[in-house]
């Protein structure tokens, strides 16, 4: 029900009182993990927005200095691209039943999430050793702190990706549960997917 | 007679988590209602060392020559004022604690969908709490750099607090988000997920309305709040230049350079402006409710309350540029956001409107809850109207920084919602304690602090007008520049302060006193129709209901009903349980 016709509903009269009756009380069947996964989003991707927003304004300040590229960028992405479509193989192969292969899938998209991090700490070292330091200009700035929060929030998903794997061991084939989980597992990853591409992009058009 | 067909319940009951020990129970617990006690508590005793520093800076503005405080210590006893007050007393009391203690009850719900993340919510509160509260005690004290923390000064010589304070001020508001984050999560999803049956989001009462908006405004808001605090430790740690603009400090030139303050303000504003919604709208939500009850009548206009808390709320993301007129932003931007603000006045006024109009024929009781609601319109009446000033920018220009904004701020958002917290604590404390507070106590405190609160705050608008401005630990110099009335204007301000002071500390020997000798409330005192008062026990046990949840035949306003015989009718009584009053054969329906 749109969040209109709701509002426009007179709790008071006898006519809704007689649908209202009725209501099971829950506002969407979607399981509790679910919408908290999606609630957290919402809340993530303000957080991000922000930063960005900031990141745009503050480019237009005279002192701003392009941010040099390094190649290992583009790997990166590319590892977590990967990372990201190995989950979405371990979803499919939930649906087959496949539950070995599942657990196959789940392993490969933790190590390429590593991988893709450690990457990341790569192209902070070669900045460095540049002489790219957080304090040299706000672009370098933001690009240390917008990675850091961006692998902090993966750091957050492993956490989850660890339980996932340890009930893929003991959880029945069929736990309704297991699938859920891994489902959600996906579904962030591909998010923070698209932070980053989206972070990255900004970081291009510097 | 209609028959209702309930559906078998939906949600199957949740395995309610049981403490196996002491500490479990009763410190570490997941139970909504005492992390609800654990977070008001918290709230009143961090909100207590505001209130003393407030003592400290009335006596200072109107004893100048005893010099009680230096004037660096001013500033960061002004900045330490008033972020507890916003932050760490409003939010957390009207969220934390009132939004965990009703949300479960009111929605029959038996707990927080997330009990464990709820009470790693409070913890976390608490740990931002005493990282505040140790910046009293570390070398410079705690930041002087007002609550708005606006660098560069934030963060350079010269302010106080800027060794280590501001570093513990910006630590410590980055860990209240994270915690208010995982509480606010809770609380979105109980009211969307956990509502008992029957129990539509329309036929929730205000108060969960009211809470329910400003916990998605918070999480909307708070993450602006992060983001420039977090910007700022980088700034001021790791010789960042976010905020920071190239600076000569003391002839030598400072490392920074091309950072923009204004940028800060604005992201500060995005925040800071929600926030006065975030205080506000659960007061408007608890102020309906007690209203409706203690006037024993339904709610004048249900619906456009509804609709005014989430107007009010998706309005209140776009009027921040209305704090940084003097700011030098382009006259077009502020001619958007005077507009803006004006806006948002409709559905505020509408309140007021429809709040008058319930008491209008109502059969009021004064009860101290009434009391203070009464206390609350006239306040925030008053705030409000000071607020079309303010929103105005050439009216703003002159006032700007004058005592007229701290009279303004101080009656809308901080004086009105404190009123109604008050009269919150009042109306639920038989419910939490299951005693009644003192009676004569109470009203002592109601009259103090609200004819109190009004004779500090009323002529400070005066001293506005003549320009004193505010900030200033003492008028020095410039006391020629004002009438002689100015200063003894301060002296009767501060008298009415330490007298409001004086009246808190009674509430609070009453809150504890009460506790063990009070009178024993009768099952739900207030003939409330709302189902907290429902349980089974009073208070309410762990689970809240008892073998089964109670089920929703109505609004939360059915109060003198025609034909009912008693003034309310309970929202999990059914009608056809309704006792008819004599002579009628039906609710509303007359026996011919
Ligand atoms: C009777 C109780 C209170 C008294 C006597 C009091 C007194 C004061 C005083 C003397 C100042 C400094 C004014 C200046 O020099 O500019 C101040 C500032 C402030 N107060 Fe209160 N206050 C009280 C309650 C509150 C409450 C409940 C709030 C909650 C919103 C609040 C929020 C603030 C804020 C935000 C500031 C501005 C701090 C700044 O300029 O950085 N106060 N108050
Ligand atoms: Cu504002």
């Amino acid at each position: 029900m749109s969040i209109f016709s709701i509002l426009s509903q007179k709790p008071w009269t006898s006519d809704q009182a007689k649908i209202d009756d009725k209501h099971s009380g829950k506002s969407s069947s979607m399981p509790l993990p679910r919408v908290a996964l999606y609630v957290s989003m919402i809340v993530m991707g303000v957080l991000f927005t922000l930063f960005s927003v900031a990141y745009i304004g503050r480019m237009a300040y005279g002192d701003w200095r392009v941010l040099p590229e390094p190649p290992l960028l583009w790997f990166n992405s590319l590892v977590i691209l990967m990372s990201s479509f190995a989950f979405h193989k371990a979803t499919l192969s939930l649906k087959e039943n496949n539950n070995r292969r599942t657990r196959e899938y789940l392993f490969l998209a933790g190590a390429l999430t590593l991988g893709f991090i450690t990457g990341q700490l790569f192209v902070w070292r070669e900045l460095v050793s540049f002489g790219y330091f957080v304090s040299t200009n706000p672009s370098y700035a933001f690009f240390y702190l917008l990675t850091a929060l961006h692998i902090l929030h993966l750091l957050g998903g492993l956490i989850a990706w660890l339980f996932v794997v340890y009930k893929s061991f003991t959880a029945e084939d069929e736990s309704s549960n297991f699938r859920l989980s891994v489902n959600l597992c996906a579904i962030y990853w591909h998010f923070l997917l698209i932070v980053w591409l989206i972070l990255f992009t900004m970081l291009l058009l510097t | 007679m209609s028959e209702s067909i309930i559906p078998e319940s939906e949600l199957e009951e949740v395995e309610l988590y049981h403490p196996k020990s002491w500490w479990t129970e009763k410190v570490f617990s997941q139970d909504a209602k005492l992390i609800a006690i654990q977070y008001g508590l918290t709230a009143f005793a961090i909100g207590f060392v505001a209130l003393v520093l407030s003592w400290f800076m009335r006596i200072q503005i109107a004893f100048p020559e005893m010099a009680i405080i230096s004037e660096g210590t001013y500033y960061q006893f002004i900045t330490m004022h008033g972020m507890i007050m916003v932050v760490y007393l409003l939010t957390a009391l009207f969220l934390g604690a009132f939004g965990n203690y009703l949300i479960p009850l009111m929605v029959g719900a038996r707990d927080m969908v997330f009990p464990y993340l709820n009470m790693v919510s409070y913890w976390t509160y608490l740990v931002a709490v005493l990282v505040l509260f140790v910046s009293f005690f570390t070398p410079g004290g705690p930041t002087g750099a007002g609550w708005t923390l606006y660098p560069p000064q934030a963060i350079l010589g010269g302010t106080p607090g800027q060794e280590t304070g501001i570093v513990l001020m910006l630590v410590s508001l980055c860990i209240f988000i994270v915690g208010f984050t995982m509480g606010g999560l809770n609380y979105v999803i109980t009211v969307l997920q956990a509502r008992t049956r029957g129990m539509t989001l329309m036929r929730m009462p205000l108060t969960v309305w009211g809470i329910f908006t400003a916990t998605v405004l918070a999480l909307f808001a708070f993450p602006a709040l992060f983001v420039s605090a977090v910007m700022m430790l980088f700034d001021k740690l790791l010789m960042t230049s976010f905020f920071m603009p190239a600076l000569v400090e003391f002839g030598e030139n400072l490392s920074y350079g091309g950072g923009s303050p204004i940028l800060f303000q604005h992201l500060f504003w995005f925040f800071g402006h929600p926030e006065v919604y975030i205080v506000a709208l659960p007061a408007f939500g608890i102020v309906s409710d007690l209203i409706s009850i203690h006037a024993r009548k339904n709610i004048f206009g249900f619906r456009m309350m509804v609709w005014a808390i989430v107007g009010i709320g998706a309005l209140s993301f776009i009027v921040w540029a209305h704090h940084m007129y003097v700011s030098g932003m382009n006259p077009y931007f502020g001619f958007f956001f005077a507009t803006t603000t004006l806006i948002i006045a409709v559905p505020t006024a509408l309140k007021v409107y429809n709040w008058i109009l319930t008491l209008w024929k109502g059969n009021i009781h004064l009860t101290i809850p009434m009391l203070f609601c009464l206390g609350f319109i006239v306040t925030f009446l008053n705030g409000g109207l000071t607020g079309l000033f303010l929103g105005n920018v050439i009216v703003d220009v002159p006032l700007s920084d004058t005592y007229f904004v701290v009279a303004h701020f101080h009656m809308v958002m901080g004086i009105a919602p404190v009123l109604v917290i008050l009269g919150a604590i009042y109306h639920w404390y038989p419910l939490i304690t299951g005693k009644m507070l003192h009676d004569g106590m109470g009203r002592f405190h109601f009259w103090i602090t609200f004819v109190g609160s009004y004779l500090i705050y009323f002529p400070m608008h005066y001293l506005g007008f003549i320009g004193v401005p505010r900030r200033y630990y003492e008028m020095g110099q410039t006391e020629a520049l004002y009438t002689s009335s100015a200063a003894d204007l301060n002296v009767f301000i501060t008298i009415a302060a330490l007298a409001v002071g004086f009246a808190q500390l009674v509430f609070i020997y009453n809150v504890f006193w009460s506790a063990k000798n009070g009178k024993v409330a009768e099952k739900n005192p207030w003939k409330s129709t709302s189902l907290e008062w429902q349980t089974p026990e009073q208070p309410p046990i762990h689970g809240n209901f008892g073998k089964e949840l109670p089920v929703v035949y109505r609004w939360a306003y059915d109060y003198s009903v025609p034909g009912a015989e008693d003034d309310f009718i309970p929202q999990d009584v059914p009608n056809e349980k309704v006792k008819l009053a004599e002579g009628y054969k039906e609710l509303g329906v007359e026996k011919t």
